[in-house]
């Protein structure tokens, strides 16, 4: 009985992988951080992807504060910010976060405010779009986990 | 540093190198961190350039390599870069997310080795050490331009600082019995570019059987070099062969008896030195080969070439050599030699389904075996490993197949001889049939936790797949938490019962394995999953006797016995990716490998150590 358990979710993993693989969410660096994981950092992929939310999640409260600002001007500071973005994002495979962020970086060095409000918008869309897949995902990794850890007698 | 310890560093150079990293995002700072690890180098961390800076200051020796972010808040990279290139003399690689020219032009006009960007590949940081010979030896050569003493085979021992290297010829010098020769070689070799000498699996036994035949004790240079007559080969090259062997020997002997060592001895010493000797000949001339592919092989292979003693592999004798049966194959063949035709012809049976890549030959066998031993993270070793021996294994390889084909191999094997000389005899006690045992052993070792091909989860992720709402099957999984009460779960050496307190506080955290299983939590799975990651080291055999032996034999087990008994990866009703991707899954349990065990890729690291 648990053994189809397993089995179902991890078709569900399975899919909701491909799915954002398909959808440009994620990329191969990603299947690179699933390869770092190993006995010797068994849960690489997890605690990597965690920082990168905490930081992720500052760096955007940061950027809405400054371009929020009526006064505000201090694009190289947005920049600085975006550059972290763009960096991390790549280091983890997030594509889409990624490229959003590069085109808000190209927005905040032509000083546009409002298109640097309008890709704003969109790199928190994307975001908060690729934290819940991960969110889900991490889910069901520990269902997964769970299930292949109990047996039952039959 | 003693000369020994600096030859123990040297011998396992790349391994080992100390690389200091520095990124304000944490992030890839992790990512970074872990990536250099994978690669084997010695790594520390930092988030601020100040401390890096303090970190570097405090002592100039303990680090190889610095790689640094371009942005940081607290300094700018670029300043960073300009001080620690001034200060310390070291290569420093630049990072940035940024791939606009003209940063990297900025980082390269402040001296910066390297410029990566971000996100950066493994691929790239395998090849980062390069920076680091290739500083040390413009030093190196820069000073020591009048010193006759960097023979051939002290150019390896160049790479430490100055002290070991007269420390070096110091010990040199114990070898000195004729002052006047000395003069001469030195005379010659600082007169000409440095002629390369490349121990090759037929040099080394000779140089082995001139030494049995002295005695291990007694052996001098001047007189193995006699022992070995062999054109063109000077007693320093002997004498540096002969040294580097003797450490090499004193670092096995622990290992395995005096016999093995003797016999199996030119096949790992000459793996190891190749690696040593792929240092020296690497500034040699410049040869457009792949970045990924030549880590310490190439160097010694583009020491062929230049080589003009090695001219004779261009001949028809080293074209004839192509047409045995079991030739060498591997990376290093690509190369403008004729050598390099025998590139795809590789007709040993072993099992692995790697074709090029790997030297179906004898080193990995005991390479592999001492890795085994020696319990290392084994996957990138291997590669690295066999990525090196690539060189070295094409002379390797020979010997094996003097073991199955003598007749076959006994004539080619003359003309492909580097430096001429008399053939002579095998070395007493080669012992073959251990080494085809080995082979046979290592090739079974694969085969059992070998992947399907990656085409297989390339596809996965091609299927065009929608995100279907998921199935509602969680308030089922969850539920058994409590059903599962007063069930205890296998392998577990407490072997009591599940609590469903323990594993409902342990839901919400995080799912890593480590956290919510580990033995402090006294969470069942955790015993479940250490237990199963120490005995499972690459087949079934002991999971499937403990599932057998356990006092609670659940049907469960059945189900998973027979998903392992499949032996192997694909499993009897094989068919779905599912199901192929299940058994992947059971094999890396060990690994607690959550998100990597999906689509297989987690396998990979199982791929790793099959290659």
């Amino acid at each position: 009985m648990l053994g189809l358990g397993v089995d179902r979710l991890q078709a569900d993993i399975n899919r909701l992988l491909a799915s954002l693989f398909h959808q440009g969410v994620l990329d191969e660096q990603f299947l690179q951080l699933q390869q770092l994981q190993d006995e010797t950092s068994p849960n690489f992929v997890y605690d990597v992807i965690n920082i990168y939310f905490d930081e992720s999640e500052k760096l955007l409260r940061n950027l809405r504060l400054l371009l929020m600002d009526r006064e505000f001007s201090d694009y190289k500071k947005i920049g600085l910010h975006l550059n972290q973005l763009v960096g991390s994002s790549s280091s983890i495979g997030a594509r889409r976060v990624r490229n959003v962020c590069v085109a808000l970086r190209s927005a905040s060095e032509l000083s546009n405010r409002p298109g640097c409000l309008r890709g704003l918008e969109v790199v928190e869309h994307e975001y908060h779009y690729l934290k819940n897949m991960m969110h889900e995902l991490f889910q069901l990794e520990q269902q997964r986990l769970l299930a292949a850890g109990v047996r039952y007698p039959m | 540093m003693t000369v020994e310890q600096n030859f123990e560093a040297l011998d396992q150079f790349p391994v080992g190198m100390r690389v200091l990293a520095v990124d304000d995002d944490q992030t890839c700072l992790k990512i970074l961190e872990t990536l250099l690890r994978h690669c084997q180098y010695h790594v520390t961390t930092t988030n601020e350039a100040q401390k890096a800076l303090e970190l570097l200051r405090e002592n100039k020796n303990k680090f190889d390599l610095v790689i640094s972010d371009v942005d940081m808040p607290d300094m700018d990279g670029f300043k960073l870069l300009e001080l620690v290139g001034l200060e310390m003399d070291l290569p420093v690689i630049m990072l940035s997310a940024h791939s606009d020219p003209k940063f990297v032009m900025k980082g390269v006009t402040h001296g910066a080795c390297d410029y990566l960007l971000k996100p950066v590949r493994i691929e790239e940081l395998k090849n980062i050490w390069q920076h680091v010979v290739r500083s040390r030896f413009d030093k190196n050569r820069g000073s020591n331009n009048g010193d006759k003493r960097d023979g051939s085979g002290n150019e390896g021992v160049g790479y430490s600082d100055q002290n070991n290297g007269r420390a070096n010829r110091k010990r040199k010098d114990q070898y000195n019995e004729d002052d006047d020769e000395e003069k001469d070689d030195n005379d010659d070799s600082s007169a000409q570019k440095k002629q390369r000498v490349v121990w090759t699996v037929e040099l080394h036994k000779k140089f082995v059987a001139a030494v049995n035949q002295l005695g291990y004790e007694k052996a001098m240079p001047k007189k193995i070099l006699d022992l070995m007559n062999v054109e063109k080969l000077t007693r320093e090259n002997v004498a540096s062969h002969l040294q580097k062997f003797r450490l090499y020997l004193k670092r096995i002997s622990g290992v395995a008896n005096q016999q093995a060592i003797m016999a199996n001895s030119d096949l790992h010493f000459l793996q190891m030195s190749s690696s040593l000797n792929g240092l020296d000949g690497f500034n040699h001339r410049p040869i457009p080969v792949g970045s990924g592919q030549f880590h310490g092989g190439a160097p010694a292979m583009r020491s062929f070439t230049p080589n003009e003693i090695l001219g004779r592999l261009n001949t028809p004798s080293g074209i004839g050599v192509r047409n045995l049966s079991s030739p060498p194959a591997g990376m290093f063949l690509q190369n403008q030699t004729d050598l390099g035709k025998f590139h795809h012809v590789s007709s040993l049976p072993l099992n692995h389904s790697d074709g090029g890549n790997i030297l179906p030959g004898l080193p990995l066998p005991l390479e592999f075996d001492q890795l085994q031993t020696n319990n290392n993270n084994n996957n990138n070793n291997i590669r690295n490993m066999n990525n090196n021996k690539s060189i070295a294994g094409t002379s390797m390889a020979f010997p094996s197949f003097s073991t199955q084909q003598n007749s076959i191999i006994g004539a080619p094997n003359n003309n492909l001889v580097v430096l001429e000389g008399h053939p002579q005899s095998s070395p007493p006690g080669f012992p073959g049939h251990q080494i085809n045992k080995r082979l046979e052993h290592w090739s079974n070792a694969v085969s059992s936790s070998t992947l399907p091909p990656p085409a297989q989860n390339s596809n996965s992720i091609n299927r065009q797949f929608d995100v279907s709402p998921l199935p509602q099957s969680r308030p089922d999984t969850l539920e058994w938490n409590n059903v599962s009460s007063s069930y205890s779960i296998p392998f577990c050496d407490s072997a009591t019962t599940l609590s469903p307190p323990a594993l409902d506080t342990t839901n919400p955290r995080a799912f890593c394995r480590n956290m919510d299983f580990d033995s402090s939590t006294n969470a069942q799975p955790g015993c479940f999953y250490d237990t199963l990651q120490t005995r499972q080291s690459g087949n079934y055999g002991p999971t499937t006797d403990a599932m057998l032996s356990s006092s609670n034999p659940k049907e469960g087990f059945v189900v998973g016995q027979q998903k392992l008994q499949s032996g192997g990866f694909m499993s009897a009703e094989a068919g779905s990716l599912d199901d192929i991707v299940n058994s992947t899954m059971k094999q890396e349990q060990s690994q607690g490998d959550l998100s990597g065990g999906d689509l297989g890729y987690g396998g990979f690291s199982s791929l790793r150590t099959c290659i």
